[in-house]
């Protein structure tokens, strides 16, 4: 070959040399960019899924707590609402009992009851010897009535006799004092078979005490509706 | 034969271009899976962003409505309360003459 001819050949194998990297260059950056979208694209969607259950999570946790707060306001203003109804009907008790001690206070009623009251507890106790305990300042009243009680219950029972011990040593306590402290009996009496065991409590408190209870279900039905226990 | 050399120069000249050429394509294309790795960071970052704000906006809404929601219950509660209390007043007279009704009849 000539020189024209090696130095023809030579520039077709430098431009075929030239071509073919570039060539292989370009696929390079084809591939280039084909990785680059697919790893951009598996990193966005991997983390975002993350965040996504991340924040659905905390919104749920969110939602939870909000109800729960509802429902501990809820239970405390229902409660405090029971709360209220209860106190209320114990102050009618209350007012109840305060006015127990006047019931004494009228002599001849008092008297009368003294005297039905007695019946009522010889009655219960049927025991043909009891032991009677009242209030000190009481304690006329008692033996005033005490053979009218005493005939009363014979009659009614069907019995012989009744002996009845008037307790002048231990007393109920007296009414109360302006402070309603300490200890106190608004009147009635208590009787027990004489050898102490069954007791008839027929003291007006005592009765107050059984008669709340009874009618605690139909004062709460007035008041209160059909709510309530 | 210095022509022959000369010819042989130019095509190690054009093979070391060509390594060139393709070294810095490879460069680029690991620069630019470098890049895919920041692009796709500062993606999620705005998307975290994004979902922070909203969860902030609801976690300042629903504080703001459970607070009503509560002094709604409050208030409510209180008037319950007062209808209770009136209710009482009223009654309780009736009520407290009827124990003592009850207390004071014995049935012999």
């Amino acid at each position: 070959m000539n020189d024209a001819e090696i130095s023809k050949q030579v520039q077709q194998m430098v431009r075929f040399i030239k071509q073919e990297a570039e060539e292989k260059a370009n696929e390079i950056a084809v591939s280039a960019e084909e990785e680059f979208n697919i790893e951009k694209l598996q990193i966005v969607e991997a983390e975002k899924r993350k965040i996504k259950q991340e924040y659905e999570r905390k919104e749920k946790q969110l939602d939870i707590r909000k109800r729960i707060d509802y429902s501990m306001q809820l239970n405390a203003s229902r409660l405090k609402v029971l709360q209220t109804q209860d106190d209320l009907v114990q102050g009618m008790k209350n007012a109840a009992e305060q006015q127990l001690a006047t019931i004494s206070e009228s002599h001849h009623e008092y008297r009368v009851l003294l005297k039905e009251l007695i019946v009522q507890a010889l009655l219960r106790l049927k025991e043909s010897s009891v032991l009677l305990r009242c209030r000190e300042s009481d304690v006329d009243l008692v033996f005033n009535v005490l053979d009218d009680a005493k005939n009363e219950y014979i009659e009614k029972a069907g019995v012989e006799h009744v002996q009845i011990h008037v307790d002048n040593h231990k007393f109920l306590p007296p009414g109360p004092d302006s402070e309603g402290h300490g200890q106190f009996c608004s009147g009635g009496v208590v009787l027990a078979s004489k050898d102490g065991r069954i007791v008839c409590e027929n003291t007006l408190d005592a009765r107050l005490g059984v008669v709340f209870k009874q009618k605690l279900p139909e004062i709460r039905r007035r008041l209160f509706g059909g709510s309530g226990a | 034969m210095e022509k022959g050399q000369g010819g042989i120069q130019m095509l190690l000249a054009a093979e070391q271009e060509a390594q060139q050429i393709i070294a810095a394509a490879r460069a680029a294309k690991s620069a630019r899976l470098k890049q895919a790795k920041e692009e796709a960071e500062k993606e999620v970052a705005e998307y975290r962003a994004q979902r922070e704000a909203e969860f902030k906006k609801k976690l300042s809404e629903s504080s703001g409505d459970s607070g009503s929601r509560v002094q709604r219950l409050e208030v409510e509660t209180q008037e319950k309360i007062e209808n209770l209390k009136e209710e009482a007043s009223k009654v309780s007279p009736e009520v407290v003459e009827l124990l003592l009704k009850y207390v004071t009849s014995v049935k012999n």
